[in-house]
């Protein structure tokens, strides 16, 4: 899934919740015990549980096709092309809604009832997606991912937006690590479970065939239920401590102005550029990686299933340490180049030997860890404070452009030409943004790159040059 | 869907771009052979004739004779002589009664012969879908009962068909292609083949499967004067363009004293497909036994060519199994196909295709040619710049 959640902890510095500087003005009128109030420790720790698990759901079925490619492409007759088409048509809802998240949850619905819009949009189409696969028709299943793709990355806004409400400061950060890791556990469970559902089920179907295919899918829709569960809850809990506090309803707090996209400066451009040739090499690979293992390696199903899950599984503890590494030291271009490298080491590995693909599915974790945590707070560095909002957008945007174009064309390269060229291909677009965050440093150089302590340093001379 | 189609017509026009330039970049194997057809017909109502085609190299001749008298078999003797040719007695080689029927002139001149018979095909009932082929056997068909249509002789292919002797549909078939030069045919698995190597590509076409979970697996026997093919290599490779998702090829050689030199070879990538027009969703793989020794003398039985050819023929049989647990049975397309090459002297090797050279030289030279040349631009710039002393402001 596009990484919306790393941005998330960039904008949670700047903006404070509600809830902090109200705490003081409307307390609770009468004693309340620790685990009802709103404003206590415990009470907010029950309601960030429930905030982790609101995600748990869309990102569990993002990945189904993956974690079932065999069966799908077997049970519904189809080449690698139109498989990939699951994923492109998850992609092109975003290419919009990128920019219309936060105006929809600020204007139009208002955090909690945009958050269950959002959840049952989900919801209905992962069943959608499982209607179509029991009933055998691969359009019906395309049009399931369609409407899947409409909630799944606006929810992740609204997942931020809640935490962003209801924690301030320090705890924004631990919050948005959780609520990545949790992102990362549903990846990770699904690719090492919906293999063994669906052989349990075609056991008491009696074979396999698109009708197990939609029954086991149908099971992993159970997981939006309990999402969509999540979301009332939490819509509860919000109406009530607004009602108890006092406050207002959250908002993201982000502005997007289409007209700002002409102020972008060239380094941010450069920036989009790193960041769609770097994804489009990773999620289409994860994508339709489990017959990749397979072939070449001769891994089983399960081994191959959760190879493939390695790059979250390190993803969920690396990217805490490795943003914390990274916000340390500074000098964020030298570890988006170091990211990038390895990056490429790792699909050379996988494209030129035969070497363990454990090895280069662990580098290549470790490097999409890194990556993230350098290269979206570069944004920030670059733009100001009041584009923030339609910048992150537009970076989304155009990575979810990227992904559901190359989603295609991994497709029919594979089909046609093999797995070598694939990864040949990955190496060309890793390549490319290496080239491109090595372009970054004439410009901007000094600026991106810049450590931690002379960061602080200039920030401290502008405020109280302001003062 | 037109975003696939864009995209694929893309793909297609980089790869025809490449593959034009594709010969200057073939400098491995530029020895060709001119090839001769001959037939030898047969008027008699058992059917069965003799297919010869001579291919002439510089100073040495590769004979290849393939004849459907009894079971299919396919015959290269390698002659270090380029005016060597074939005599056969058509009526003592008809009468399958001695060897010595079919003999290549001047008899000194043979440097190698190995031959390949196509057995029999055996069917199996895989109720539990583990494609173990272990039990419930069918009878099966023996080759050299079937009925074999006349060849279909074009350009240097040879088409031969033959069906069982039980009424129905369904057929068995075989085709020889002999080359004169090295190259690659279009359709997958697109094996690579050289002036000393045919292609047979073998496909059964609608025979009725004896129940729905039932496989297919094809006996081959393969016969050699002093060396028949003993032993299968299975080799590794990275490059699975011309066959996606293959990255094996097995090698049944025939080499003495367990040496490196190979004399001659059976080469096939472990995959079969199931519709007539191969792609990557229709693959289905394939697993072959150890090659074990048979009788020589029941091949010369059920074989006309090789009773007329070899005196004391030494025989080793393996068995190729179509599909894996898992796949789908025969009977979901009623379609199977596989190729293999059968070739004299060292097999043809593979080798990166012009179109994933030139995209890893762009890829990856370029950019590394441009941080080169921009860190000398830096260095340089830098030099400069301290090189050039200017005021220094007072304060």
């Amino acid at each position: 899934m596009a990484d919306f959640e790393e941005r998330g902890t960039l904008l949670g510095d700047e903006n404070e919740g509600p809830l902090a500087g109200r705490q003081e003005a409307g307390g609770p009128e009468r004693p309340m015990s620790a685990i009802c109030d709103p404003s206590h420790l415990l009470h907010r720790v029950v309601v960030l549980v429930f905030m982790c698990f609101l995600g748990f759901g869309s990102y569990f079925c993002y990945d189904n096709p993956a974690a079932l490619q065999t069966q799908v492409i077997q049970d519904m007759n189809l080449n690698t092309a139109q498989f990939m088409q699951l994923y492109a048509w998850y992609s092109w809802p975003n290419v919009v809604l990128c920019f219309l998240g936060g105006f929809l949850i600020d204007r139009v619905f208002g955090i909690r009832l945009g958050t269950i819009i959002f959840s049952l949009f989900v919801c209905i189409g992962q069943v959608i997606f499982a209607a179509g696969a029991w009933a055998n028709h691969f359009w019906l299943m395309e049009a399931g991912r369609f409407v899947f793709g409409i909630g799944g990355e606006s929810l992740a806004v609204a997942q931020n937006t809640y935490a962003v409400n209801w924690f301030k400061g320090k705890e924004l950060n631990l919050v948005f690590g959780l609520q990545l890791s949790m992102a990362r556990l549903g990846s990770t469970v699904n690719m090492n479970i919906m293999g063994w559902v669906y052989n349990k089920v075609a056991v008491a179907v009696g074979s396999s065939g698109h009708t197990t295919l939609g029954i086991s899918l149908m099971i992993a829709a159970g997981t939006c239920v309990f999402s969509l569960t999540c979301a009332l809850v939490l819509a509860f809990f919000d109406k009530r401590a607004e009602r108890i506090l006092q406050k207002e309803q959250g908002r993201t707090g982000e502005v997007i102005k289409l007209t700002d996209v002409k102020d972008f400066s060239l380094s941010l451009w450069l920036i989009f550029i790193i960041c769609v040739f770097y994804y489009v090499a990773i999620f289409p690979f994860i994508g339709q990686g489990q017959v990749f293992f397979i072939e070449k390696f001769n891994f089983s199903p399960a081994q191959a299933r959760a190879v493939n899950s390695i790059v979250y599984i390190i993803s969920a503890p690396a990217s805490p340490i490795l943003g914390f590494i990274v916000d340390k030291t500074g000098r964020n271009i030298g570890w988006v180049f170091a990211a990038v490298i390895a990056t490429l080491c790792a699909h050379m590995m996988l494209a030129f030997t035969f070497w363990n693909p454990w090895i280069a599915m662990s580098l290549l974790g470790v490097s999409y860890s890194l990556l993230a945590c350098a290269l979206w707070p570069m944004v920030s560095f670059v733009v100001p404070e009041h584009q923030l909002g339609t910048a992150y957008g537009f970076m989304q945007s155009i990575q979810n452009l990227g992904l559901a174009v190359i989603a295609i064309l991994v497709g029919v390269i594979v089909d046609i030409r093999g797995y070598l060229v694939l990864e040949v291909f990955f190496c060309a677009c890793i390549c490319n943004s290496l080239l491109f965050s090595v372009m970054i440093s004439l410009p901007a150089g000094e600026d991106l790159n810049r450590s931690a302590a002379a960061r602080a340093k200039l920030q401290k001379e502008m405020s109280t040059d302001a003062e | 869907m037109s975003a696939a189609g864009i995209g694929r017509v893309f793909v297609i026009l980089v790869v025809c771009v490449f593959s034009s330039c594709e010969s200057l970049f073939i400098g491995g194997d530029s020895y060709k052979r001119e090839l001769t057809v001959k037939l030898y017909p047969n008027t008699t109502p058992s059917g069965g004739e003799l297919l010869h085609v001579r291919a002439v190299g510089g100073n040495d001749t590769l004979h290849f004779l393939f004849c459907s008298q009894g079971a299919p078999t396919l015959l290269i003797v390698h002659t270090n002589s380029s005016s060597s040719t074939v005599k056969v007695n058509w009526p003592e080689f008809l009468a399958r009664n001695t060897s010595g029927s079919l003999t290549v002139e001047p008899q000194s001149s043979v440097l190698y012969s190995t031959a390949v018979v196509f057995s029999r095909l055996l069917e199996y009932d895989d109720e539990n879908d583990t494609a173990e082929a272990k039990s419930n056997f069918f009878p099966a068909y023996k080759l050299k009962d079937f009925i074999w249509t006349r060849m279909n002789l074009s350009d240097s292919t040879a088409t031969l068909c033959g069906s069982p002797p039980r009424p129905g549909n369904g057929s068995l078939c075989l085709q020889l292609s002999v080359f004169g030069s090295e190259g690659r045919v279009d359709l997958e698995p697109r094996l690579l083949h050289s002036a000393n190597s045919s292609q047979l590509e073998v496909w059964l076409n609608g025979l009725p499967p004896r129940s729905n979970t039932s496989r297919f697996m094809l006996e081959l026997e393969a016969v050699g004067g002093a060396y028949p093919l003993s032993k299968v290599d299975v080799r590794k490779f990275i490059d699975d363009e011309y066959t996606p998702s293959i990255f094996q090829v097995s090698l049944w050689v025939s080499s003495p004293n367990n040496g490196s030199d190979i004399l001659g070879f059976v080469q096939w990538k472990p995959v079969a497909y199931r519709t007539s027009r191969p792609s990557l969703e229709d693959a289905t793989p394939c697993r072959n036994s150890d090659p074990r020794q048979q009788s020589g003398n029941s091949t010369s039985a059920s074989s006309a060519l090789i009773k007329a050819f070899y005196s004391d023929p030494a025989a080793m049989g393996m068995n190729v199994s179509f599909g894996i647990a898992g796949e789908p049975y025969y009977n979901s397309t009623m379609f199977l196909s596989w190729t293999m090459l059968v070739g004299v002297g060292s097999p043809p090797i593979d080798s990166f295709s012009p179109l994933v050279i030139g995209i890893l030289t762009a890829g990856l030279g370029i950019p590394i040619v441009l941080l080169l040349g921009g860190g000398v631009f830096v260095f340089i710039a830098k030099k400069r710049e301290s090189s050039v002393a200017g005021y220094e402001p007072i304060n």
